[in-house]
């Protein structure tokens, strides 16, 4: 007699490459919910016949949260570190009528492809890209990232980090594209709720999920199980409607404000370059 | 057929655009083959313009970008000429602007001294068509393309407001018989 | 067909746009901005995209998107421009999306001079990818064929679904030529294989018998998966020796199986030459001149010209010099090809002339060297 009940099939499976299930994510770690929630908001876009399934495209660059490109059953593309914006662009460019998705880590986005975000912000190219923020490079073993908070350990600042975390919402948002928000990995339901809104809109959208690494992050600073971590996150974050950007600071200590900082409908690059098809 | 053609004079004189009007009429509008290549200092006026021009009627015969030994050149300044002269043949017609002084010459040159600076001034109003004076000129007397061809090019590259005047002085160039 | 007075840039934006262009990116260096330009003034008009990028690495990568998106896509930029797009050639390497770099050569290492020529990246464009991987490499002499090869460029790629740089340098870049312009409908124009059912489309990197494998792209409805770590034919990460070994053999071999669609050479006085200058490129202009100078002098010089570098074809090369007893390898670079055409040549004593020029070597230069070893 089997102990658990064999459900026929998982609500989001016909979005998912069954085949290649179970991920390869961490037990504890926020990729998984933070995917489920897109593709939640997915669904519902696609249930409501706003979004040919056909035409959705997912780009990741490199890292744990690239692995993405490999669970989702529509067009994906697993990339080279840093450079999913550019290449989402291109894709974009060359046929706009695809909606196209980039979904990275903090430190493919904002590290070592920070350049690209900031031009493709500028631009406000018709893109929207997730920036899950585990505020460690973890695939690699747990280096120190662009956003590791000021004073916490990892494997190349055994003494605690000596540089100030970027906050690339504000970064972001300084580039004045459409949409900015910030959730949490301890939040699904904002994802979905954020990225159900962002998905129906033009121009550049960003979205920034806080996430869990408790493997090579929260050990190192001492949350010695995922749920520890989880707890402590989930502690450092508070759900606002509509915050000013003022709101937005990055800090470990005070936590971070989640909510959507921007949302405007100004003309994305296709449309200000004539090439723009609802 | 093959024919070298070099022409150097202070950026600002034209030259160039006496280059592309030539090389455009003998590839466009005739069926010859051309290479051309142009230098020129940064500073768009004062500094040193060349351009030199090889004209083939196979395309066999083109072969290194440059001139070795010009069968026509066109010097519109002395300081040019000076720089260049080891690069036309001894048997070349050379086509000299006047209106500035003259370094000496190689005795086996066929020479043509017009002041087209001076000549472009007094009777179409304005020095910048000198160039075009001397392209009249050079076409006239080395049958090098034919006159057709050089007036449609003209007309295609020479900015609208200034076609009229550079037809004007190509003409001119065309009945100068000194 | 129309004759036209253009540079080398321009021949290889119309061949490009001949060949079926739709998407250019790019980032401003001498001595390609003009080609760039001069894209960003037609293409719109045509229905392509040009767009300019932060940096050549966003170039290169947006190219890629375009061509997985399924449309013809090239960058041009130069040596300086084509280190930083060095990874991104990787990416288009392992996922096979057709793709033309154009590479105009200037001299290096670092800024160099970035207005005048050498030969200095024939190395470059080959090898400085990591990994196992072919690529072909084309080396135009004149603005026709900068427009030729452009055309050919676009073809391979699309053929063997893999990128393909041409490679121009300095010099050609703005040397005026007549250029004989076709039209798309005048030239052949190849398009690369599509899958022909669902069946073909789940599978991007499943070879047919000529190694190559039929393109889905995206928004076609086959969930396709472009794969930058070694893959299987869906597709699918895959860490094993078999798979990598079979995926990169297969990289390699649907290059250089396919020689005959790629290379090519030209012959000229070499039917009864004893001494043969190689050359490729602008200085093969200067050394075509120098082998009629010889001629004229009563040495029995040949020109063989490369008009392809990579893949290398040792049996070409070989066959074409077997009746030579000296083989001169003039180049603008301290002898890289050499190396190439020395490995090949056995029935010859095979001299490097390296002559260094930013101006390219002139005809005499080559000759006094030359003559330094009859």
């Amino acid at each position: 007699m089997a102990l658990t009940r064999v459900i026929a099939e998982h609500p989001l499976s016909k979005y998912l490459v069954n085949e290649r299930l179970p991920h390869a994510w961490c037990p504890g770690c926020g990729l998984g919910i933070t995917l489920g929630a897109i593709l939640r908001a997915v669904d519902r876009k696609v249930r409501e016949g706003k979004i040919d399934i056909k035409k959705l495209v997912l780009v990741s660059g490199i890292g744990c949260s690239a692995r993405a490109s490999f669970y989702v059953r529509f067009d994906s593309a697993h990339t080279i570190h840093g450079r999913a914006i550019p290449f989402a662009t291109g894709a974009k460019l060359a046929n706009p009528s695809l909606e196209v998705i980039v979904f990275g880590g903090d430190g493919d986005i904002a590290g070592i492809g920070g350049n690209h975000l900031i031009h493709a912000a500028r631009r406000n190219m018709d893109l929207l890209v997730f920036m899950v923020s585990n505020l460690v490079y973890a695939m690699t073993g747990g280096q120190v990232a662009p956003t590791t908070p000021t004073g916490l350990f990892t494997t190349t600042t055994p003494y605690g980090n000596p540089e100030r975390p970027i906050n690339v919402v504000k970064l972001v948002a300084s580039q004045n594209p459409n949409y900015v928000a910030r959730a949490s990995a301890t939040h699904p339901a904002l994802i979905e709720q954020y990225t159900y809104r962002a998905l129906g809109m033009e121009g550049f959208r960003f979205i920034e999920v806080i996430s869990m690494c408790p493997e090579v992050f929260g050990r190192h600073i001492g949350y010695n199980d995922p749920v520890s971590l989880y707890k402590a996150i989930k502690s450092k974050t508070r759900v606002k409607a509509r915050p000013s950007l003022d709101e937005a600071d990055y800090d470990w200590n005070h936590g971070w404000v989640l909510g959507e900082f921007i949302i405007k409908n100004n003309p994305g690059y296709l449309r200000t370059t004539g090439r723009w098809r609802a | 057929m093959r024919k070298e053609f070099l022409a150097a004079g202070r950026g600002g004189q034209g030259i160039l655009i006496l280059g592309h009007v030539l090389g455009l009429a003998a590839a466009k509008y005739t069926g010859l083959y051309v290479t051309g290549t142009e230098s020129y200092d940064a500073e768009t006026r004062g500094g040193d313009s060349r351009v030199d021009l090889i004209f083939t009627d196979s395309q066999d015969e083109l072969d290194y970008f440059k001139v070795r030994s010009a069968d026509i050149a066109l010097f519109m300044y002395s300081d040019q000429l000076l720089k260049y002269r080891r690069l036309v043949g001894n048997e070349a017609i050379v086509f000299i602007d006047s209106s500035f002084h003259i370094p000496e010459l190689r005795s086996s040159w066929q020479v043509y001294r017009v002041p087209y600076t001076d000549m472009a001034e007094e009777k179409l109003g304005t020095h910048v068509v000198a160039n075009m004076i001397a392209l009249g000129h050079i076409i006239r007397k080395t049958g090098l393309i034919d006159r057709e061809a050089v007036i449609s090019s003209i007309k295609e590259v020479v900015r609208k407001r200034w076609v009229s005047v550079d037809l004007k002085a190509f003409e001119l160039g065309m009945e100068l018989d000194p | 067909m129309r004759a036209d007075y253009i540079t080398t840039n321009i021949a290889i934006a119309e061949g490009a746009m001949a060949a079926g262009l739709m998407f250019y990116a790019g980032y401003p260096i001498t001595p390609a901005s003009d080609l760039f330009e001069y894209l960003a003034s037609v293409l719109p008009s045509r229905n392509g995209v040009v767009a300019q990028f932060e940096d050549e690495i966003a170039s290169i990568n947006a190219v890629i998107g375009a061509s997985w998106a399924g449309v013809k896509a090239m960058t041009a930029t130069s040596g300086p421009g084509f280190s930083l797009m060095v990874e991104g050639l990787g990416l288009a390497i392992i996922t096979e999306a057709p793709l033309v770099v154009v590479d105009i050569m200037r001299a290096g290492p670092s800024t160099g001079v970035p207005t005048k020529a050498t030969q200095s990246d024939v190395y470059q464009v080959r090898f400085s990818s990591h990994g196992i991987y072919s690529i072909p490499v084309l080396v135009p002499w004149s603005a026709q064929e900068g427009f030729d090869l452009a055309v050919k460029a676009f073809n391979i790629a699309e053929r063997l679904r893999t990128p393909v740089v041409l490679l121009s340098d300095a010099v050609l870049a703005h040397a005026w030529e007549k250029v004989s312009l076709r039209s798309s409908e005048e030239i052949q124009v190849v398009n690369r294989k599509k899958p022909k059912n669902l069946e073909e489309g789940m599978f991007p990197f499943k070879p047919e018998n000529d190694l190559v494998p039929p393109m889905p792209c995206f928004g076609e409805g086959f969930g396709v998966k472009v794969e930058s770590l070694s893959h299987d034919e869906r597709g699918w990460y895959a860490p094993d020796n078999e798979t990598y070994k079979k995926l990169v053999w297969r990289l390699v071999k649907k290059i250089e199986n396919n020689m005959s669609l790629i290379w090519d050479s030209e012959r000229y006085f070499t039917n009864d030459a004893e001494y043969a200058i190689v050359a490729y490129g602008s200085v093969a202009r200067p050394a075509y001149a120098a082998v009629k100078e010889f001629r004229r002098e009563g040495y029995k010089f040949g020109l063989y010209r490369l008009k392809t570098l990579w893949p290398f074809n040792d049996r070409d090369v070989a066959n074409s010099l077997r009746k030579i007893k000296k083989v001169f390898v003039v180049e603008n670079n301290e002898g890289k090809m050499y190396r190439e055409i020395a490995r090949s040549v056995k029935s010859a004593e095979v001299i490097s002339v390296p002559l260094i020029n930013l101006e390219v070597p002139p005809p005499e230069e080559i000759e006094e060297a030359v003559k330094e070893w009859l």
